[in-house]
Order: structure tokens, then sequence, then C-alpha cells
């Protein structure tokens, strides 16, 4: 089993900060990252070999990233991409399946930097070709260069929206709405005071303001997208009001023809390794929804685990580069190669941009539930193509729980592994026990936390197995 | 004011419930009680293996007439078990384990089951698919599959259609006898039974011991594997003489892999958790035999208990010293055996006797 300090669980911006401060402090670091290449969803770039025609308008961001990559080629890091940690048989043991490198890591510490998911909110018509979430035009507008439709509509919740429809004005789409589900010109002006404690972030905004203002995009806040509409692709976007408590105005409805519907609900933190691993988690409905709890030095319940970026708890880039370095130091703190009060830098950088995040999270603050949205035939799990009518079904023959709805209908047991429905199926439940989501008992995690070939389970030397003398007696308890 | 019964059934698992449909349609009132939801434990978890060549030579005639009840419920009586009679391959990948074939398959004969010898050209022409080390297979025609994720809620509507009553989520805390009845206190409920038939897997020990009696049950936990949907490759149920491989692949093209590896858990404190090492042999077992599984994707893997008496044979009969009473229970492969259990249970309590010869799995062994 390789052997390393510290083992770190993604190479996006919170990864690589981490990176960047442990090999700095004599830290032996293993990175593990699920891509082919570094620098996560925010520093996602074209692969060798692409050439871009003239100056893309993310060129700046590309070669910020470029400088943080530049820690993989430490001597005292080792940097294993397209590999997924799929178990963590203990708090300090990654199971990494990697191909021929597959095998386990064993480290003295962990920082878990995994990022976050697309939060699905499910509508009529959300499984149409043309309709594309936020996160995944990013990344073939960023990581491929295509452009994915000629006319967008973007319509969700979120600061994420205004940068999606920037880029796509600024690829030659034609945008013809942001669709904001939060009132955000009303709360604006309440805002601005915490908004301005980061002025750089700030003053970006703005320009992406600028960018489609100037190409005439109305932004529509406190509207949502109803349906996409269309036969074999989306060829209408359907909006309506949304208020803050969810309810939608459909007799205001109007109709907007797009070939490409952007949607971003916002995002949600890749809980999954915290949760295989017991770690105390709480419902943060303005962070994402599962967030991870954790100390001061971003530790989590479980001791010398921590989590640093939007896997923990939705702050964006800025946050997730401090929360980093920070969480670096935390560990080298605890491995005694930095003393207390020493490398602090940070932290009046993470307080800053934390007030920004409060102001910017209040701001955005989304309707309570878009259950309204998932009328009976909408399809809550696209894997297994269940409708939200099909769950009514099976819970009128008595199917209660989610683990029996499960099983009822196979919803959750697709390739997704119940990333896309789970957040729904909670939604529905919480509805009609008349609580809320953070009430629900969702069902156990259990390993691979993504799918992976089973052939990288034949790498790792094993001694061989303990086989039952006579396979009819009990095995007996491990 | 206590529910009045005529039998209670403690369990709603494929033993409780194959047990309660054969009551009920011979026109006993009938209430199966179940601590949480019904089929929502071993027989639900389980990797629904009809294989009848695995199965221990004392219970070869219930494992055959089983496969029987299964094909019925769902031809029948339309009950949505998934059953698919495919006929299996039981594998050896060693020079002792094709002895050990050899002689099962010798033993097996002698009590009626025939089965194929398979090696060389015929095994490849048979199973294309199955790697360089499997040296030998038997084939049972019997061998069959079935879905026990879409089984149980058919089996328990059916159950409910033969005039039987479900009770979920009711633990049962207490059972005392009483002027010949029993009062059963779950989950808030009273129920008063003349007659009670405790088929209750992994916790049927819990339950006994609430009536005094000591019987030897241990909680395995089993882990299994299922993989994304791939194209059609496995057209049998492959099992291992050594016990250490279930595998078949779904209409949907998904396939399941098992074999009793062993997970982490405890039955007291309701754990039940896959162990890494272990779920790796037991991934590189199936390699072994289909190597083209590498390629596929594992997505899921989850651990369930399963009840088991010290001898692995199951619990079946009157329950020593308490008149009345009846247990059903920890069969090894006993989702497999419910049906033809259940049905036997019914006749030993409707006529006294058992049409299959059922001593050998009497708990007044361990008494």
């Amino acid at each position: 089993m390789k052997t390393c300090d510290l083992a770190i669980v993604g190479a996006g911006p919170a990864g690589l900060a981490a990176a960047t401060e442990a090999a700095e402090l004599g830290l032996d670091v293993v990175v593990v990252d699920e891509n082919a290449r570094p620098g996560g969803q925010y520093f996602r770039h074209p692969p060798a070999g692409f050439r871009p025609v003239g100056e893309t308008p993310w060129e700046k961001d590309i070669r910020r990233g470029q400088s943080l990559f530049a820690v993989l080629g430490h001597p005292r890091v080792t940097y294993l991409p397209d590999a997924v940690v799929w178990d963590m048989p203990e708090p300090s043991v990654l199971a990494v399946a990697a191909g021929p490198r597959s095998g386990r890591v064993q480290a003295r510490a962990v920082i878990l930097a995994p990022g976050a998911q697309d939060r699905p909110v499910p509508f009529p018509g959300w499984t149409l070709p043309g309709v594309i979430s936020a996160g995944g035009v990013q990344n073939l507008l960023k990581g491929q260069r295509i452009v994915p439709g000629t006319r967008a509509v973007v319509a969700g919740n979120g600061p994420l929206l205004l940068l999606v429809g920037a880029n796509l004005v600024r690829a030659g789409v034609k945008v013809a709405a942001i669709i904001e589900a939060a009132p955000i010109w009303r709360r604006l002006p309440a805002e601005l005071v915490r908004l301005v404690a980061a002025p750089p972030i700030l003053a970006q905004a703005l320009r992406y303001r600028a960018i489609l203002a100037h190409a005439g995009v109305p932004i529509l806040a406190g509207w949502t997208a109803v349906e996409a509409s269309g036969s074999q692709a989306v060829d209408q976007a359907i909006i309506a009001p949304i208020d803050e408590t969810g309810v939608v105005d459909r007799a205001r409805r109007r109709r907007i023809d797009c070939d490409l519907l952007v949607t971003g609900f916002g995002i949600s933190p890749a809980v999954e390794l915290p949760r295989l691993l017991g770690a105390r988690l709480r419902y943060d409905a303005l962070r994402g929804g599962w967030t991870v709890e954790r100390s001061a030095d971003f530790e989590t319940s479980v001791a010398n685990l921590f989590v640093a970026g939007d896997g923990a708890a939705i702050g964006g880039v800025e946050l997730a580069l401090a929360e980093g370095h920070l969480a670096a130091q935390a560990v080298a703190r605890r491995l005694g190669r930095l003393h207390a009060g020493e490398g602090s830098t940070w932290e009046a950088r993470w307080t800053r941009l934390d007030r920004f995040r409060r102001g910017l999270e209040s701001l955005y603050r989304p309707p309570r539930s878009y259950r309204a949205l998932i009328t009976p035939e909408t399809i809550v799990c696209r894997c297994e193509d269940v409708t939200r009518a099909e769950i009514e079904r099976r819970r009128g023959e008595g199917a209660a729980s989610a683990v029996q709805l499960k099983a009822a209908t196979r919803m959750t047991m697709g390739r997704c592994q119940g990333r896309n429905c789970l957040p729904t199926l909670a939604t529905l439940l919480a509805d009609w026990a008349g609580t809320e989501a953070s009430a629900i008992a969702m069902p156990r995690p259990r390993p691979p936390i993504r799918p992976i070939p089973i052939g990288d389970l034949a790498v790792e030397d094993l001694p061989p197995p303990d086989l039952p003398a006579d396979p009819h007696l009990p095995r007996g308890r491990r | 004011m206590p529910r009045r019964v005529e039998i209670a059934v403690i369990g709603a698992g494929v033993a409780g419930l194959c047990t309660a449909l054969f009551l009920a349609r011979a026109g006993r009132e009938v209430l199966v009680i179940e601590r949480g939801a019904a089929w929502g434990e071993s027989s639900g978890a389980n990797a629904g293996t009809l294989s009848l060549q695995i199965k221990r030579n004392e219970v070869l005639q219930v494992s055959r007439r089983a496969i029987e009840l299964w094909r019925d419920f769902q031809e029948i009586d339309g009950i949505e078990v998934g059953f698919e009679q495919i006929g299996g391959l039981r594998v050896a990948t060693s020079e002792r384990e094709v002895a050990m074939l050899r002689r099962s398959q010798g033993e097996q004969a002698a009590l009626g089951v025939e089965t194929e010898w398979l090696d060389g050209n015929r095994l490849r022409d048979m199973a294309p698919w199955l790697g360089p080390d499997v040296r030998a297979a038997t084939f049972c025609g019997w061998d069959s599959m079935s879905v026990p994720l879409t089984g149980g809620p058919g089996l328990a509507r059916a159950v409910e259609r033969a005039g039987a009553v479900l009770l979920a989520d009711s633990n049962v805390v207490s059972i005392r006898q009483d002027g010949g009845r029993f009062r059963i206190g779950a989950g808030g409920n009273s129920i008063e039974a003349e007659r009670l038939v405790i088929a209750a897997g992994a916790w049927t020990g819990q339950v006994c011991a609430m009536l005094g009696v000591d019987l030897p049950v241990a909680a395995d936990v089993n882990m299994l594997t299922i993989t994304e949907p791939a194209p059609h490759l496995i057209d049998r149920v492959i099992t291992h003489i050594g016990g250490i491989l279930s595998l078949k692949q779904y209409p949907n093209g998904t396939c399941l892999i098992g074999g009793g590896w062993q997970g982490r858990g405890e039955l007291a404190a309701g754990t039940r958790e896959t162990e890494h090492v272990s779920l790796m042999h037991n991934l590189r077992v199936a390699m072994q035999v289909v190597p083209d599984l590498a390629k596929l994707r594992m997505v899921r893997s989850w651990a369930g208990y399963e009840g088991v008496a010290a001898d692995a044979l199951p619990l079946f009969g009157a329950l020593p010293g308490v008149a009345g009473a009846y247990v059903n229970a920890c069969a090894r492969g006993g989702y497999h055996q419910g049906p033809a259990l259940g049905e036997e249970m019914a006749r030993l309590m409707l006529e006294g006797r058992t049409g299959l010869d059922m001593r050998a799995f009497d708990p007044r062994r361990f008494a």
C-alpha cells in the first residue's frame, strides 16, 4: 500500500491550493483526481493539442490555473489523474481505481476537495435534448470549445447564471434571457454592504452584467423555467413567476423560442465520501443542501479528515483556494511541521470572503421549494425513467420510505447512483410528511462512490483470501 | 383490547409470507407481524439465485419443490418475481475442486437430481464466455433466477388477496403464553393468537428467547455487487463448487455478483457494511470465471443479513416445549427454499404432517 503524509482528493482550486501549501511545508503529498487534466471545474481547459483560434474570454483563468498546476510537478507531490476514489475503507485509506495504477493509499491525514455537482431540479421536458445544466455548458465551452446551441435561455438560480450567460454571449450565442428565481433586484440594496467585502469578485460580476447588457440580454428576476417544450429537442422554454415560498403563477407564463435551455439551480457539495465515513453533516439550503460540519481548521467530525472548498459547503473559487491553504496548514500543524500561529495570512482573507459569501447567498436565497415544477408526468429519475406519478402510485401501495420507494420503482439505482434524483425524492418525502428535506432519512451510501471498472479491483497485490472449509456452514463475522 | 387472530406469523420475509400465503389460502385467519417493512431485510437484499445444484443434500427435495412454486408464482399467480429457468453452471477451477464437483454430482444423482458433466470443448460450446481457469462444470436444468427486489411487493399483495393481514412497523417485544393463547406485544399493538409461527430470519434467536427457547442462530453479512447494464454476455446462472461465487445477468443487462463473501456488521447494532478486501476477492473470483466482467463498471455494492443455524440446515417444525408455536427460519439459501418451506409449514399446521421428509430440520436437534 502506498503511504504519504497527506492525501488530497480532487485537483480543483481547493485541492491544488492544499497541495501547494503542504508541499511547501515539507509534507509528502498524493493528489488523486477524477479528471484527466487538473483544475477541476473552474480551471477546466482544453486537452493538449487543442489550438484555440484567438484569445478566449477565460484565458486569464487558464493562466492563473497553470500557475497552480505547477505544484503537481513538485518532487514531494505524487499526482494521480484519471483516478477515482471509490471507497474509503478507513478514514486514512483511499481506494483508488485508476486502471493499472489502481490500489490503496494510506495517509496520515486526508483533505477532501471533491467540489460540487449540479443540483437537479426536475420540470416537464428537462430530459429533452438541448436542455443542459449550467455545469455541463461550462464544461463544453471551457473544456471542449463546443458551443451547444444558437439561441439560449439560461434559467435557474444563483450567480453562475450571469457567468454562463456572459460566456455564451462571448462564444457568439444569442442569449434570449436570463431567468433568475430569486428577486435579486429587490434584495440588492440591502446586501451591498456585505458584497463590497470582496471588490474583485464584485467587479467581475459587474463585468458579466455589462456583457449581458451590451448584448441586450434581459434578466428576469423572480421567474423560473416551468417547462421545456419540443418534440425531438427543446424549441421553447416556458417561464412563469415564482415567489419566495415556491408558488408559481402559471397564468402569467410566457414562451421563449430557443434551441438551448441552460438550467442552473445552484450546486451541491459532493458529500459522498464524508457520508460514507459517517462524518457529521448539516443541512444548509443556502449552501447547496447537505454540507459537512467542520471545525475552524476545516476538520470534520472524523479525526484527521478535512474538507476544503465547495465539497464542504458552496462558497466559490476564491474561498476554496483559501480553505485549501488553511486546511493544509492545519494538517501540517497536526503533523508537527508548522507551529501554532505561523502561516495564517489566509485567515483574514477567508473571513472577508466569507462575509461576501453571506451577502451573495442572501441575495440569491432560492424559493423554499421547486416542487411546484414537478408535475405528475415529470421524470424524476432519469436513469430509470421514473415519473412523479409512478412514485406516488407506489407510495399509495404502501412504499413509504426512500428505501422502499427505491426498491419499488428502481429509482436511484442507475448509473448516476441517485445523484440526479435523491434530492428530489427527499423534497417529495418531506412534502408528504409535512417536514423539511433535512429530516428525511436517505439510503446509506456504499462503495463504489462512482461507477468503476471491475478490472481495476484486480490490480493491487493481496494476500490470498481465507476461504471457508465448508461453504455451507455459517461464515462468521469479521 | 387485544387483536385476536387464529394464527400469528412473525416476520414478513419470504418464509413468513409464504407460510401465511398457504395458510390463508386454506381459509385460516392469519396476521403477519413485521418489525419493519415487508421484504425489507434478507429477502429483498439477497442475490435471487435459485440454484438447485449448490444446495446441501439434505435440502435438495425442498429446494426442487421451491423452484416449482417460484415458477407457479410467476406463471399461474401472476406475481412478478422475475423467475427465469435458464439453467445453471456450477464451476470448478482447480483439480481439488474438480474432484469435489465429481463427488457432489454423484451424491446428487443418488438423490434423484441429475446434472450434466461438462469440460473441454463441450463446456466452451455451451459457455464460451467462461475463463480458461474453469476446468469443469455441471449443468443443472432446474437452476433458475429471480429478482428479489420486485418479488416482495407482489408476494405481499398476494398474501393480502388470500385474506391474511400484514402489520408492518411492529417490532415484537414480548410473547407470553397464557391460557392456551399467545399474547404478543408488537410496536404498541397487543395481539392474541391461538398459534404462532416464528419466521424472523436472523432475528429468530431473539424471538424464540422470548418463549424461553435457546436456538443457535448466527447472522452472516453477505455482500453483493451489481454492474451497469451491459450487452448480453452471460446466459446461465453461475455458481461455484467452493460456494464463493454466484453470478447472473438480468434481462435489463445488469450482472449481479455474490458468493457469500462476508461484510462487517452486528445484528444487535443494525450495522451491515461492505468489507473492502473481501469485496475485491469476490469480484476477482467473478473475473476469473467470466473474464469479460473486468470491462464492466460496478455501480453498487451492499450487504444483507442471513440468519443461519449452527449446522446451516433449516429450523423447521414445532418449537420444543411450547405447544402451538412453530419455527420456520434460517435455512442457508432460505430465499430459494422459502416457498416450499411455507407450503410444508402450512401442511404441518393444518394436517399434522408434512409432504416431504423434514425430520432433519426439527429444531429439537438443538434442544
